[in-house]
């Protein structure tokens, strides 16, 4: 009994200690503010290396030559880990300087209100030169908390090859919902492969939603605003596609891994993946021979998703100024324009967008250019479909909740629409 | 004279120190998160009393997922705690080429369980081997979707814990196995007793304190399962293969809300805590039992 009580004690005297610890380091880390000497901004990019590390280091270097007492220390995280890693960054009062987030996330952080507001940030001169689409796909609660810097638009990638043995001609892809549905047909019977991959990963449900019509919510973001025809239109689409089994079955759990996978074994005829096609290219090169895209698959709207990725700077970081510099030097039209060289992206900056690059097909194109032409193409179209909302992920998941009870028919689509739509009413009051 | 009693503590101070350090501690720490609203970004979380036990409780999905964690132990663990015990008496032959054998069922247990757990997704796919296996043997007319429908997910990832983790028991096993005397089996085949026979009344008896131990170890595993989970269904379709973990995971990494989902946690503890307990003394009864 006597060797319980000491170890006990012994316990909670280091757990004590530990507590101690803790306490301190944080009153430690507010005493380096005034640092007068060299200022070191820590950078934080999405899984960049080692494919741009030249890219990235001779942005970083030309930095710091134009700002010599300005030095950048570049890290480069694992995109499944950034998420984690900015979290327990800024939970233990560490955050870098300037990050590379997507939209979604960032609403999130930014919604606990932990970036710089980039409308106070930046001058009015310096907003201006962002496409304005790209500007808007980073305000929550009307303050813009990130600095766009490159961009896609959703296009369609499609496999020759099936279309060819399904008797489908290449040169009229699908463009609609109805179309594609029609396709997704015509590849099941002819060669019992799979025509169309949607992907209901991520907020790929709630944009089907709004590309065939659909509102997600009132103007003020206070109701749900779904549960109309053209809700109940997407419900019934994807549930009929299930049930027809003209989609795999993975659509429902997998995630945007599965489609590239499976159209990358030729097992798909057509899908919404352009991000993905470098990825294609280097891991199934004859499916890539046989890839062209065209534009993006849309409903009764017209709309075309467009995708942003942002840097944003932690309220955390002591030197704000230092931290907006970088981001706009790194933004700028001539540095985005050599990223666009490499990798088929869009830029954000305006002027860096009329270069040929983005207009003009070259002679002998291959799938990668085409992609890069038909996304600038729908550039003016294109918009963030899905603005950052607060409890983004329980909207996400309870819409995804509900179109899967439809999907395997637990519930009539009406019914899931209602209960969609009664759990978003819940969610948005909160 | 003071000092030797002291001695022996000094020993056990660095395991202490790093008990203290990752576990217990942050143990504490949760407990305390559990009472707010922490949502990793604000330095200073706002103390909500038991606000977040509240609304668990009244959290339709938090039952749910109880419930299947519930149904993931009642399954698993008889799983896990008998199926390895064959295995082991099968490996316990002397017969040569054994070691190859005997490596080839800890291999699972070695091997990183996301890679188990693709490997295992490719072949419940649809077109997958399983399928296609039980289609040339007329078992069934169209492909089963394991994975994809709210009947048999669960299931399906029920199936590749015990798969992944029937070698670990194995070795467990076999080394209680090892340690039972030969003389009993001959004794006992001298009375004609049958193979199966031993079994029953040598080898399993014999066995329960490594039977004891396994399934203790298996319970709190099966209690904590996450990864194949997370790797293979995302916790769908419509949260039918989700459990507790999973579901902690959700609401602190995915909804940001790390209050909540300590709280949650503290649950978890609980039951784990009140297996623990109930293995325990049970345990000790028995011990006491074959000392007296």
């Amino acid at each position: 009994m006597k060797n319980i009580k000491l170890f006990s004690i012994m316990m909670l005297v280091t757990v004590l200690l530990l507590a101690a610890c803790s306490e301190d380091s944080s009153n430690e880390s507010s005493s380096d503010n005034n640092d007068g000497g060299k200022k070191e901004i820590e950078f934080w990019t999405m899984q960049l290396k080692p494919t741009f590390t030249d890219y990235i280091e001779g942005v970083i270097s030309d930095f710091e030559k134009e700002n010599p007492n300005i030095s950048i220390k570049w890290v480069d995280v694992p995109a499944a880990d950034l998420e984690k890693k900015i979290l327990s960054a800024v939970s233990s009062n560490t955050a870098p300087d300037v990050v590379n987030l997507n939209p979604t996330f960032g609403s999130k952080i930014a919604a606990l209100d932990g970036l710089v507001n980039m409308d106070e940030a930046l001058s009015d001169e310096q907003k201006s030169r962002y496409v304005q689409g790209a500007w808007k796909a980073n305000q929550l609660n009307g303050n813009t908390f990130a600095i766009p810097w490159y961009l896609n638009t959703e296009v369609t990638l499609n496999n020759k090859a099936i279309y060819e043995e399904a008797g489908l001609d290449p040169n009229k892809p699908p463009k609609t919902y109805e179309k594609a549905m029609e396709y997704a047909k015509t590849v099941k019977e002819e060669t019992g492969k799979y025509g169309y991959y949607p992907s209901l990963d991520l907020s790929l449900v709630l944009q089907h939603m709004v590309k065939m019509g659909a509102d997600l919510t009132n103007e003020e973001g206070t109701k749900a605003a779904f549960n109309t025809q053209e809700g109940l239109n997407t419900f019934k689409y994807f549930t009929e596609l299930y049930k027809n089994d003209l989609i795999p079955r993975e659509a429902l759990t997998g995630d945007q891994r599965e489609t590239i996978d499976m159209y990358s074994s030729g097992q798909v005829g057509f899908f919404a993946g352009s991000n993905f096609i470098t990825q294609i290219k280097k891991n199934a090169p004859d499916v890539y021979d046989q890839t062209f895209a065209s534009q993006s698959i849309t409903g009764k709207s017209g709309k075309v998703t467009l995708s942003v990725q942002n840097v944003v700077v932690p309220n955390q970081t002591k030197h704000q100024d230092a931290a907006v510099k970088f981001a706009l030097f790194l933004t700028n039209a001539k540095n985005q324009l050599a990223f666009t060289k490499l990798v088929p992206i869009l830029p954000s900056a305006k002027s860096a967008l009329d270069d040929p690059y983005f207009s003009e097909l070259p002679e002998d194109a291959t799938a990668t250019d085409q992609v890069r032409i038909t996304a600038a193409n729908q550039l003016d179209k294109a918009e963030v479909l899905i603005p950052p909302m607060e409890n983004y992920n329980k909207l996400k998941d309870a819409m995804h909740d509900a179109i899967s009870a439809a999907m395997l028919e637990e519930m009539s689509p009406q019914e899931a629409l209602d209960q969609a739509e009664k759990e978003w009413n819940k969610i948005l009051s909160e | 004279m003071n000092r030797l009693k002291f001695t022996p503590y000094l020993f056990l101070l660095p395991g202490c120190i790093i008990l203290g350090a990752f576990i217990f501690y942050p143990m504490l720490q949760a407990i305390w998160l559990s009472l707010t609203d922490y949502n990793m970004v604000q330095q200073n979380p706002n103390f909500v009393g038991f606000d977040n036990y509240v609304r668990l409780f009244q959290d339709d999905l938090f039952w749910k997922v109880l419930g299947q964690t519930i149904l993931y132990l009642v399954i698993v663990v008889p799983g896990l705690v008998f199926l390895p015990i064959f295995l082991a008496i099968l490996v316990n032959q002397q017969i040569k080429g054994i070691s190859f054998f005997r490596s080839a069922y800890y291999l699972p247990v070695v091997t990183s369980m996301v890679v188990v757990g693709i490997a295992w997704k490719w072949m419940y796919a649809e077109q997958g081997i399983l399928n296609y296996v039980l289609d040339i043997m007329g078992v069934i007319d169209e492909p089963v979707h394991w994975l994809t429908q709210t009947s048999t997910a669960i299931f399906a990832v029920m199936v590749v814990t015990v798969w992944k983790g029937m070698g670990y028991y194995m070795v467990i096993y076999l080394a209680g196995l090892q340690a039972i005397p030969d003389d009993l089996y001959e004794a006992a085949r001298i009375d004609g007793a049958s193979k199966w026979r031993q079994i029953i009344h040598i080898t399993i008896p014999l066995l329960m304190p490594s039977i004891m131990i396994v399934s203790i170890m298996s319970s709190i595993a099966a209690m904590k399962v996450f990864e194949e989970i997370y790797v293979m269904t995302g916790g769908g379709p419509l949260n039918s293969s989700s459990t507790l973990v999973f579901y902690i995971y959700e609401q602190a990494f995915d909804n940001l809300e790390m209050g909540y989902a300590s709280a949650a946690g503290v649950i978890l503890f609980l039951i784990t805590l009140i297996f623990s307990i109930i293995n325990i003394t049970f345990m000790n009864k028995k011990e006491e039992a074959m000392k007296g």
